[in-house]
């Protein structure tokens, strides 16, 4: 537990916060969007365990306009 | 201008809905901001990671605030760029391809009000993020290392929102010129390979549009000859001309490509 209070959270958590942020943004998109490239399961997944890039990478390459 | 601000409209609302407004500028801000961070702790994380042999001794070197920006800018470069470009080049190309061009084009639509509402919306948003971004890196950098001049980083950030200009433009472009594979690959061939080049090979000469982001940090230390800077910029606004130019002849050739 001491090793977590040492922890700077006042320096990290804007990152932390930020990737979260990124990650909801893609998984509520491929909810409620009506059909991804590929299957949708996959893609929650990647945007859930993957920082940063998986997200991206929905966005980039799984996300169907239209 | 009224079918300038129709198509914006459009152009804007379809960036907004595709999250596109969202999710680019936070790529940025989290690029900007790793890299302050990560110097910052550098030392724990060796120490962490562990495996150095027994009194293992390292220097590290002093950061100076400059060189922090001159790191995310080097993030912005590589990563960015890329996120930047596969994001928009299908503004043309696409619409070819899966029809929604149909809908535009049996009405006396003007192409370049079409290229310029298509270049500008992709233009704000990359200087959105790249605006974001920095103001991320530089938050972190005065936090941890020390603040550099605010008129030299102004001055900073508006040569890469030029760049960023230059960038969209050759992008858009190439979109309308090509399909989208075709358009992606050499959109990177000339926008990232050409970094890559200049970075390896850029001593031997002082002028390419490449070293624009470049001479933009550098402005943060006075090590850019005014001349040279301002010679690039001319260089980047000319070039960015004729991309808008070759853009706009290419889409209005490029009709007889519609699929219906």
């Amino acid at each position: 537990m001491e090793a977590l209070s040492n922890i700077p959270w006042g320096l990290i958590a804007p990152l932390l916060v930020l990737q979260f942020v990124l990650a909801t943004v893609a998984i509520v998109d491929i909810v409620r969007i009506h059909e991804t490239r590929g299957p949708k399961w996959v893609w929650i997944i990647v945007s859930l365990f993957v920082n940063t890039l998986g997200p991206i990478a929905y966005f980039l390459f799984g996300r169907k306009n239209q | 201008m009224q079918q300038f601000k129709a198509l914006f409209l459009k152009e804007w609302r379809e960036s907004v809905r595709s999250f596109k407004l969202l999710w680019i500028p936070l790529v940025f801000i989290l690029l900007g901001i790793s890299d302050p961070i990560m110097n910052y702790f550098m030392e724990d994380i060796l120490k962490a990671v562990g495996n150095m042999p027994e009194g293992f001794m390292m220097t590290l070197p002093e950061f100076q605030p400059a060189d922090l920006l001159m790191a995310s800018t080097g993030q912005f470069q590589s990563i960015g760029l890329l996120v930047l470009i596969a994001a928009y080049i299908g503004v043309f190309s696409r619409e070819r391809q899966n029809g929604t061009a149909t809908l535009i084009y049996v009405r006396p639509v003007s192409f370049t009000a079409m290229y310029a509402s298509k270049w500008m919306v992709a233009s704000i948003i990359a200087m959105i993020s790249a605006i974001a971004g920095y103001a991320g890196s530089m938050y972190y950098t005065a936090l941890l290392y020390g603040t550099v001049d605010w008129m030299k980083f102004f001055a900073m950030l508006g040569t890469y929102c030029l760049w960023l200009l230059f960038v969209m433009a050759v992008t858009v472009a190439m979109s309308a010129a090509f399909n989208t594979s075709i358009a992606a690959a050499v959109t990177i061939v000339i926008i990232s390979l050409g970094l890559f080049i200049d970075s390896l090979f850029g001593g031997f000469w002082s002028v390419t549009p490449w070293k624009l982001a470049n001479y933009g940090i550098a402005l943060l230390t006075d090590s850019v000859l005014l001349k040279t800077y301002w010679l690039t910029v001319l260089m980047v606004v000319g070039l960015t001309i004729l991309s808008i130019v070759l853009g706009i002849v290419m889409s209005r050739k490029n009709m007889r490509q519609l699929k219906i």
